[in-house]
């Protein structure tokens, strides 16, 4: 029903934008006026006025209807116990799908909801309607006055913007709020330093356990199923191994673009190895686990080497491929953002090509290209898909690049797979997991972007 | 006749340019004298910057520029296949329109140069050369005391006098010069001139410039360009005073260009 409303006022909206349009219009040929503003301005001005009072009475009129009712309600019947229950009962049996024991107080706040709602809606409609005309004919006084629609619908326009950026700022905050809660509770159960220093990990031990109901005893047993040790150990090194692969086969490709490759090279080689960026991450996951881990378990054991199937090698490996458009086509903007001045300064000395790109070009570019391979690190740490497929589950703690390792986000995704008690410790792991996480991709984000931002002010 | 021909340091017979499908210069003959400045003008476009990144094979950088024709240094070609373009630019340093020093200090802004050809190896022929050319750049004075900040972060004329340096570090013997004082104000303007003045001692200096007055005070032998073309190539004193072609003639009056 509210959706059919919405639909009405937008149209009323829309109609009102063409009808002030025209008399705007109207206004210049027929009385010769010269108006403050073009026709179109008094168009979104009547169309703004026409539907923005309405929508926002609609929007907060179905925030605040519910509760109002179940309120005026409840106020009727202060002698029944366990009111929600009660309420929800009325609710369903209004809706006809009610089951159980009926009593009288039910029938009876069953039908004072639907009197209830009747005049809540029929309010509504006539609250929504005078609001419609009463703004309408508000603003269409005010055309014919002539006035500076223009600045009202800047103004009206930069509000919306505000609000569009406040919608993201609050998610994000919200999102980080939540986390942090879960953590909060995490850590009150199990302390912050077995978390951090703990070099075991097993969470599978706490898997059906209300946190709360913890006795010191069993605390003394869970003490080492969360030593996040080895989830960071696999992450960094998983990393590692990824931007071993990706820094120098992405940087150096990017040189190539941006300093040798003729212009047609480059029109084509640019996209294709941007094309590797947008391959999803579990093609290059199982590309990893069912390619690459096998054919190294079998070069392995040609050579007499034990190597795991999901190895640590494969996972970093296929990540680094993913990565090196990251660093060469960031390092390539870079490096053309250096200014040809600098170039023809160098060849003008008699520098060949590499001597001015090794002493001049990067030394002016290395704030930028640090900075892309510092977001390229954020990704590699944040990757999930990749590893989760190839790089296995069992938390070794190992430097064996063989042997199957496994990261922060594989175990997120470990834990929350499947059936989940939200207040097991083995649960609010993931959130602890998640924050540490975050503020480590914060942290090298942050980094990435101020050295990103000194390096942009000394060429502008 | 033996002791006219040693006066002349470069020489360009039949030089034509195209950038792509455009020519941009058409048959220059033009002969630069040693030891003395040699100014091009004319109007923007008309070839004067291209004709000096010749000189230099600059226009190598670039993909779609073609050159034929000759050009010739103390008698050698140098458009020639066996020739070295890192001796040749040794031999021939360049400065540009726009100040260019590296974003590094300016010690190593001058020591980059001679590092790359191997000169100066030890730290103290390094210093000896960082601070002869920073001398005959008239730089010494003002930097002397802090050679270990970056060259960026001088004035505009400064920073074009480090890169005069700069150039003169690999001790040329030719100095191109392209519009070096379009970024600079009259005071820095007027000490490069100066400083000009005192390398033509030592030095074959070429001159781009834009202003007429530049030319009249820096130069001993002008050349006119237009639209690719040389009209008129003479001394400095009779072109501006007694040109023998009339488009010269208007342009050094600003009747046009």
């Amino acid at each position: 029903m509210n959706l059919l409303i919405f639909a009405l006022i937008i149209l009323f909206g829309l109609s009102s934008y063409y009808f002030g349009r025209s008399e705007a219009r109207k206004l210049i040929t027929t009385n010769k006026i010269k108006l403050n503003a073009l026709p179109s301005y008094y168009g979104y001005y009547l169309g703004i006025w026409c539907g923005l009072p309405a929508l926002i009475i609609l929007s907060l009129w179905s925030l605040f209807e519910p509760t109002i009712i179940k309120i005026l309600i409840l106020s009727n019947f202060s002698n029944v116990e366990s009111k929600d229950l009660f309420y929800e009962q009325t609710l369903s049996f209004f809706n006809g799908n009610f089951t159980g024991e009926l009593t009288n107080n039910i029938k009876i706040a069953s039908e004072r909801y639907s009197s209830l709602n009747a005049i809540a809606y029929n309010s509504k409609i006539a609250l929504l309607a005078s609001a419609v005309i009463f703004s309408t004919s508000y603003a269409y006084k005010k055309i014919k006055s002539n006035n500076r629609a223009r600045d009202d619908v800047e103004l009206i326009l930069k509000g919306l913007l505000f609000v569009s950026s406040l919608v993201a700022i609050f998610t994000t905050i919200g999102i980080i709020v939540s986390l942090l809660f879960e953590s909060i509770k995490f850590f009150s159960t199990i302390n912050l330093f077995d978390f951090i220093f703990g070099t075991s990990w097993s969470p599978q031990r706490a898997f059906v356990r209300d946190a709360s109901t913890i006795t010191p005893e069993e605390y003394l047993e869970l003490k080492d199923a969360f030593g996040s040790v080895p989830l960071f150990a696999g992450t960094a090194f998983i990393a590692l191994i990824a931007m071993c692969v990706a820094v120098p086969i992405g940087l150096f490709s990017g040189i190539y673009l941006a300093e040798y490759a003729s212009t047609k090279v480059r029109k084509y080689s640019k996209p294709i190895i941007e094309i590797l960026a947008g391959i999803p991450t579990v093609v290059y996951g199982f590309f990893a686990a069912l390619t690459v881990g096998p054919f190294f378990r079998t070069v392995g054991e040609s050579l007499g080497l034990t190597v795991s199937s999901e190895s640590a090698l494969a996972a970093g490996l296929i990540m680094g491929v993913m990565i090196i458009p990251y660093i060469s086509s960031l390092s390539d903007d870079v490096i053309n953002s250096v200014p040809q001045s600098l170039r023809d300064g160098s060849y003008a000395v008699g520098a060949t090509k590499s001597e001015t790109i090794k002493k001049v070009i990067i030394p002016a570019a290395l704030p930028g290209i640090i900075g892309s391979i510092l977001l390229a690190v954020s990704r590699a740490i944040g990757e999930t898909m990749i590893v989760v497929m190839a790089a296995g589950l069992a938390a070794n703690l190992t430097i064996n690049p063989l042997e199957s390792t496994t990261t922060i986000t594989t175990q997120i995704v470990m834990i929350l797979v499947g059936d989940q008690e939200f207040d097991s410790p083995k649960t609010q792991a993931a959130f602890a997991l998640g924050l540490t996480l975050f503020i480590a991709t914060l942290f090298l984000n942050y980094i990435a972007l101020r050295v990103v931002k000194k390096y942009r002010e000394k060429y502008d | 006749m033996e002791l006219n021909n040693s006066k002349i340091k470069i020489k360009s017979k039949n030089l034509n340019v195209y950038y792509g499908n455009k020519q941009a210069l058409h048959n220059i003959n033009l002969e630069i004298n040693n030891k003395e400045v040699t100014a091009l003008i004319g109007p923007s476009g008309c070839g004067k910057s291209t004709f000096i990144r010749c000189i230099n094979r600059m226009n190598d950088t670039i993909d779609i520029c073609k050159v034929d024709g000759s050009i010739e240094i103390d008698g050698k070609e140098v458009n020639d296949k066996n020739v070295d373009v890192v001796t040749l630019r040794e031999k021939i340093g360049m400065v540009f329109q726009k100040p260019n020093p590296f974003p590094k200090s300016i010690y190593d802004n001058i020591a980059y140069g001679p590092t790359i050809h191997g000169i100066g190896e030890k730290k103290d022929e390094m210093d000896k050369i960082v601070e002869t050319s920073l001398k005959k750049a008239a730089l010494w004075d003002e930097v002397k005391d802090r050679l270990n900040e970056p060259g960026t972060g001088l004035s505009g004329g400064q920073q074009q006098r480090l890169c005069i340096a700069r150039a003169l570090s690999v001790n040329p013997e030719v100095i191109l010069m392209d519009e070096p004082c379009s970024a600079l104000d009259p005071i820095a303007t007027a000490k490069i001139e100066e400083l000009i003045d005192d390398l033509k001692k030592s030095y074959t200096i070429v001159i781009v410039t834009h202003s007429m007055a530049q030319a009249v005070r820096v130069s001993q032998k002008t050349g006119f360009f237009h639209l690719g073309k040389i009209i008129e190539v003479d001394t400095t004193e009779k072109i501006f005073k007694n040109p023998a072609n009339k488009m010269t003639q208007d342009y050094i009056t600003g009747r046009f260009g």
